[in-house]
């Protein structure tokens, strides 16, 4: 028994055999592809044909940086306030003392995902149209005489973003809190911290592995939206992820598209890597 | 007229958990003298800690009044209040170094970060720990965390340190050798310590007063050597050291503390009188340390000049060696064992008994105490 546990140990790499061949075939080899297409040239139907060229990189940090920029603005801003609205949210939930109390919470952070993200932003096409509740709720109050233009924008956006993304902030906060040990508060406060110092000090930090992998599981998936800014953006509205969509249909330009999914990936990167060195520094620390 | 660092005065504290009321402290009232070390001694569950949250400022009392320094302490919050803790699990910040953890305290204050590295290492050298400063309290073992805790306390030279069962989580020798190092450094720095711990020999070798707790209340409060010999209820001597609790009958209660009582098997005897019993007269138990009991051989000569001594009958039914002591179980009625305990102080001592042998056991009326039942 014990020399077939250490034939299959030093076989170990045959037994990883599955595991790369499904990260070869489903991740390296078609990362591979769109870095080759994005240097290729397009051709007839969008499709990338030889010469090889950086045209479509020139094009993206010039006619696209505007789409670029507002991408990673709009995912930035999403990213803060379901920050400023998650963690208060988190940690609200994981403080109640009655385990029922904070299990119904938890259930209602999560269930709209009962429902497709599709028909969710539908709703809010509903809401946020020109004759749409909201419009119509102010109109009636007097508050306002005429619609105010809150579908197709940025805004509109940025709210369906931040709806969406909320609950991937507010879980791994709930998670870092509910973890936290409140005995560091009383002895902060022993020492002399009042509740504000107690948090910044003490609180903040020990669940902040919970805020970074709230903000990554925020942003990264903000930046690429497509869903969102096509339904609720309008032209106004638009980011990267429609430019890369769009470039992939009918008279696309697949190496155009190419290109902005390495630059877009590049940008995702970078965030990853500031985060994994925030969180190295954090665990260091402690 | 005498200062105290601490007083509680009618203090009740109660919880409300699940629409059910739990009566964590129930009416304590105790004055604890600038520079005490004041020992807070019961069983898990019997209010240590809440008394010491409600002291710091944890808590708030449902009813009755913290003072400290003579100052009532409704409405100011713990991080206003001149006490520290020590807490039970530490709680050493985990993201901070020691040194960060001593030096919070008095970053609090305003102290310069300058000021308060020196003084965070003349606390650890006052630990006796001068070199951890840079280390993360992960990285220490329990003991060194425990001083640690000390020291980050103590930096703020609090009027009062409360400390909740701080040995605890050591082993035995370690916590012994810190027993020791704890009661010097309280007599250096002269800080009124008040000190939770459900250890009795604990309390009894540091503290200069004990209270003893049971279900919220303080059952006796005074010194450890008035605590051990004349405990005044059952629960009290049951809980600090072995007793041996005989049922008797009191026939006799003489003003001046002493009296009779009468064993099962109709032996009458002469006993001391605890200060707060009640009743005057039928079912009560008769208290006496195992220690103060003496055995002989039925031929031996006990002193029994002295008229205070209680000599009885009794036939050995087991012996029991323990390293430094012998303990005896001898049947002194049909149904009532006594313990004995005799200590080893040669050889001979252990060997010259034999189970089953009739024996003497005597006693002085004044090791006695008779409790309520
Ligand atoms: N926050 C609380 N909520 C409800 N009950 C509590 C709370 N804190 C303590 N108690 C109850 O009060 C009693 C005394 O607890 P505690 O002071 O911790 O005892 P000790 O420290 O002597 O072990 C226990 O019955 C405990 O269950
Ligand atoms: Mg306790």
């Amino acid at each position: 028994m014990a020399s077939r546990l250490r034939t299959m140990r030093e076989n170990g790499s045959l037994l990883a055999l599955p595991t790369i061949s499904w990260l070869v075939i489903f991740f390296v080899l078609p990362l591979i592809i769109v870095l080759v297409f994005s240097f290729m040239s397009r051709g007839r139907g969008g499709v990338a044909i030889m010469p090889f060229t950086l045209d479509h990189y020139g094009r993206t940090f010039d006619v696209f940086f505007i789409i670029l920029q507002r991408s990673i603005g709009l995912a930035a801003l999403t990213t803060i306030i379901c920050l400023i609205a998650g963690y208060p949210l988190a940690f609200f939930i994981s403080t109640r003392r009655r385990r029922i109390v904070q299990q119904v919470a938890l259930f209602l952070v999560i269930l709209p995902f009962w429902t497709n993200f599709l028909i969710r932003t539908y709703a809010w096409r509903i809401l946020l149209g020109e004759e749409g509740t909201i419009n119509g709720l102010l109109l009636s109050l007097g508050l306002i005489s005429e619609p105010l233009p809150l579908l197709n924008t940025q805004l509109a956006v940025l709210i369906g973003l931040v709806y969406g993304f909320l609950p991937f902030m507010a879980l791994p906060i709930y998670a870092s809190v509910e973890r936290f040990n409140f005995r560091y508060v009383d002895a902060a406060q022993d020492l002399g911290a009042n509740d504000i110092r107690a948090f910044m000090r003490i609180v903040l930090p020990l669940t902040l592995p919970g805020v970074l992998a709230g903000c990554a599981l925020v942003f990264i998936p903000s930046v690429g939206a497509f869903v969102t800014p096509d339904l609720l953006g309008g032209a106004k509205g638009l980011m990267i992820g429609n430019l890369i969509n769009k470039q992939f249909g009918g008279s696309g330009n697949m190496p155009l598209g190419s290109a902005l999914s390495i630059v877009m990936m590049a940008v995702v990167m970078i965030s990853l890597l500031v985060y994994i060195f925030a969180n190295r520094r954090d665990a260091g620390a402690s | 007229m005498p200062t105290y660092d601490v007083e509680l005065i009618d203090i009740v504290k109660d919880f409300e958990s699940g629409g059910s009321r739990v009566r964590a402290v129930d009416k304590v009232s105790v004055k604890i003298a600038d520079g005490e070390f004041f020992a807070l001694l019961g069983p898990s569950g019997c209010g240590k800690t809440t008394t010491l949250r409600l002291i710091a400022g944890f808590e708030q009392p449902t009813a009755g009044q913290v003072l400290i320094r003579g100052i009532a302490m409704e409405g100011i919050p713990a991080y206003h209040r001149p006490v520290n803790t020590v807490f039970q699990d530490y709680a050493l910040f985990p993201h901070m170094t020691v040194e960060q953890n001593i030096m919070f305290g008095l970053q609090m204050e305003g102290v310069g970060k300058k000021e308060a590295r020196k003084r965070a290492q003349e606390a650890l050298d006052m630990v006796r720990l001068p070199d951890i400063g840079a280390r993360k309290p992960q990285q220490l073992s329990g003991g060194q965390q425990q001083r640690v805790a000390l020291a980050r306390a103590l930096v703020k030279r609090p009027a009062v340190l409360l400390l909740d069962e701080p040995l605890g989580a050591l082993d035995l020798k370690l916590r012994v050798n810190m027993q020791y190092e704890l009661k010097a450094l309280q007599r250096d720095v002269g800080i009124t310590f008040i000190y939770v711990t459900h250890d009795q020999e604990e309390a009894i070798t540091m503290a200069d007063r004990i209270a003893v707790m049971k279900d919220g209340e303080m059952l006796q409060v005074g010194a450890p050597r008035e605590i051990y010999e004349h405990p005044g209820t059952r629960f009290v001597a049951d809980f600090i050291g072995e007793t041996n609790f005989i049922p008797a009958d009191l026939i006799e209660r003489a003003p001046d503390g002493s009296g009779a009582v009468r064993l099962s098997d109709e032996t009458v005897i002469k006993a001391q009188l605890s200060k707060t019993l009640e009743s005057s007269s039928g079912p009560v138990t008769m208290a006496i340390r195992p220690e103060r009991v003496g055995i002989a051989k039925v031929g031996d000569s006990i002193d029994s000049a002295d008229s205070d001594q209680t000599v009885l009958d009794a036939r050995l039914v087991d012996s029991q060696y323990i390293g430094t002591d012998t303990r005896y179980t001898a049947r002194i009625a049909d149904d009532i064992n006594l313990i004995v305990r005799v200590q080893n102080t040669s050889e001979r001592e252990f060997s010259h008994f034999t189970i089953g042998q009739p024996v003497k056991v005597y006693w002085r009326q004044s090791s006695t105490t008779v409790l309520d039942r």
